[in-house]
């Protein structure tokens, strides 16, 4: 048991970033396709709509993390070999969310072709944005949010997604196999947390700095939200 | 005006009960003993606790005649007298009686005359409720004093009887029978006045956040154990129906129950935040964590965010007295009280993380001596 962050301001930063994450996981809980899930309502039906959806978040995730990354200076050379290789990491996971999508029954054309939803729009273009500015240490807000629904996604949901697709005759299905995007993040995203806790010591220095990213973070869970509320508009 | 928590009473009923003797107490549903109990009382760190209930499952004193008793513990250290009060405001998760309020039955027991009422209805954080309300009376001018009761009689809904009238009940499901190793009797009270007196505890703010719009129920008594019926308890033509179906049972949905720490981090970061408090100023946590379990996860995430109270300034009652539910913060607070050293000027933060539907309450006290 460690304090994760050591400077005074990264500590009131991640305080702050802390009070974000929760007040989102309490605005994805009213978000109905999620309050199905969590209320173990969710159908295989659901499930396609909710890979179909962030499909192409998850896409334009590694451009906008890649974008991000050349849009540091030399003077943050660390902070930007950091999310190179975040970048690196998970820059083709969407292949792994295709293949979920067909072996919980999906078409594999329907979620190629499939149009970013209006909250996906929105996140997107904030994203690639905030990530064209100079230095765009806020972006580390960003990070933080979607880390955490990755680890959320991991240990939360795909435990009750599994159950769900045993539960439903639904068969061909392999559920485990349904479910490897979310399990993937469950094993790494806690490895991309404790960076992201060093590099909130390292960029935030000043009260703005933490204004900034606390910003970018209460944004993008915002649009993150919207995203999925607009699941069920489609 | 200022309030003062001036005295403290608190009432246990009969002898403390430990782990090897719980289910005798309880009984053994179908005559087997259960297959739970030692892995729930292990997480929770509970030693001893007690029942208002005998072995024979008789009452042995009720509900509010517990309230009486630490109400009337409570005035008999204090400058008052019970015909002084001018409000009671009384707190429970279940009366003796559907109806009337728990308060008024309170009343009648201590024969209190021509007081104000309150009645809190809830889970645990029910007793700080109703002490928020004696607060604000006092701090408006409205009483000079008050007497603020919680008190709790779990252990009539833990009779294996009770498990036993469920209709096709083979085996409990875990949800249903986790708190029967949870919870316990007792009672608390707290008198509160306008000006201090010798060991006056001053309140300097209750505050609570309340995330019941963004979660699902996760305690609660009157639905039954068929999740997707939608009825509850007295939507059955008799309630022998309705027990047969689960409904009065009390269960915990114990996948929700982690949810507990990080939303009761989520206040203290908050108040934190708005200045209301500063993590260093605190020399004394009584926090109603229910279980152990809790205690250290609660640890991890306030260190995580460096905003964690050094452990040994953290005070519980919890191993030896039990969780009794709303009344367990006035029965730690009242024997931090009485047994524990503290000084003038002391900060003591109290917490109460009710997780029925996530309701988190926290008070901020300041130790005053009489001439404050």
């Amino acid at each position: 048991m460690t304090e994760k962050v050591l400077t005074e301001e990264g500590q009131q930063c991640l305080q702050a970033l802390m009070r974000v994450w929760f007040d989102f996981e309490r605005s994805l809980s009213r978000v109905p396709l999620i309050q199905k899930l969590e209320r173990d309502l969710f159908t295989v039906e659901d499930y396609r709509k909710l890979l179909l959806n962030i499909r192409q978040q998850v896409i334009e995730g590694s451009r906008w993390i890649t974008r991000c990354a050349s849009s540091f200076d030399r003077e943050f050379s660390d902070v930007r070999s950091e999310v190179i290789a975040h970048a690196r990491d998970e820059h083709r996971d969407y292949l792994l969310l295709e293949e979920d999508y067909v072996a919980a029954g999906g078409v594999l054309s329907d979620i190629q072709e499939a149009d970013r939803n209006p909250g996906s729009e929105a996140l997107h273009g904030f994203l690639m944005y905030r990530a064209t500015q100079p230095n765009p240490i806020d972006l580390i807000g960003a990070m933080w949010i979607i880390e955490g629904l990755g680890q959320k996604m991991a240990t939360g949901w795909s435990e009750r997604i599994e159950s769900m697709l045993k539960e439903e005759s639904n068969p061909g299905s392999n559920r485990q196999r349904c479910t490897r995007f979310m399990r993937y993040h469950g094993e790494n995203d806690s490895e991309h947390m404790d960076k992201l806790y060093s590099l909130i010591d390292r960029v935030c220095k000043t009260k703005s700095d933490r204004k900034a990213i606390v910003r970018t973070a209460t944004v993008v869970a915002r649009l993150y939200s919207m995203q999925l509320e607009e699941v069920d508009y489609e | 005006m200022d309030v003062y928590i001036n005295s403290t009473g608190h009432y246990l009923p009969g002898d403390p009960i430990d782990n090897e003797t719980v289910e005798e107490v309880l009984g053994y549903v179908h005559g087997k003993p259960s297959r739970l109990k030692r892995r729930i009382l292990k997480a929770n760190g509970i030693q001893r606790r007690h029942y208002a209930i005998n072995a024979l499952h008789e009452t042995q004193i009720s509900n509010s005649g517990m309230a009486a008793r630490a109400g009337f513990e409570c005035l008999d250290q204090s400058y008052l007298n019970r015909q002084d009060i001018s409000l009671l405001s009384c707190a429970t998760s279940q009366g003796d009686l559907v109806l009337p309020g728990f308060g008024s039955m309170v009343q009648a027991a201590m024969e209190i005359p021509d007081v104000e009422l309150f009645s809190s209805h809830g889970i645990c954080s029910s007793s700080m409720m109703a002490l928020k309300t004696a607060y604000l009376h006092l701090k408006e001018g409205e009483h000079s004093n008050a007497l603020v009761i919680a008190s709790e009689l779990a252990s009539r809904l833990f009779k294996a009887s009770r498990y036993e009238a469920i209709q096709g009940s083979g085996a409990i499901d875990f949800n249903a029978e986790f708190l029967r190793w949870m919870l316990s009797d007792g009672a608390g009270a707290l008198l509160l006045e306008n000006k201090p007196r010798k060991q006056s505890f001053k309140i300097e703010w209750i505050k609570s956040f309340s995330h019941a719009d963004s979660y699902p129920t996760c305690m609660s008594v009157g639905s039954p154990l068929d999740s997707s019926d939608t009825r509850t308890w007295q939507d059955y033509a008799t309630y022998a129906e309705a027990e047969a179906a689960g409904c009065l049972l009390i269960r915990q949905d114990v996948r929700l129950l982690e949810n507990i720490v990080k939303l009761g981090a989520d206040g203290y970061l908050r108040l934190l935040d708005k200045g209301f408090i500063q993590k260093d100023e605190v020399d004394h946590v009584l926090c109603h964590y229910s279980s152990h379990h809790f205690r250290n996860k609660i640890f991890e995430i306030l260190t995580m965010a460096g905003a964690m109270i050094p452990e040994e300034k953290w005070y519980t009652n919890l191993y030896t007295r039990g969780n009794t539910g709303c009344a367990s913060i006035f029965i730690m607070l009242d024997e931090f009280r009485r047994t524990q050293s503290y000084e003038e000027d002391d900060t003591l933060l109290c917490m109460v993380p009710e997780s029925g539907r996530f309701n988190n309450v926290y008070m901020k006290l300041t130790v005053v001596g009489e001439s404050s």
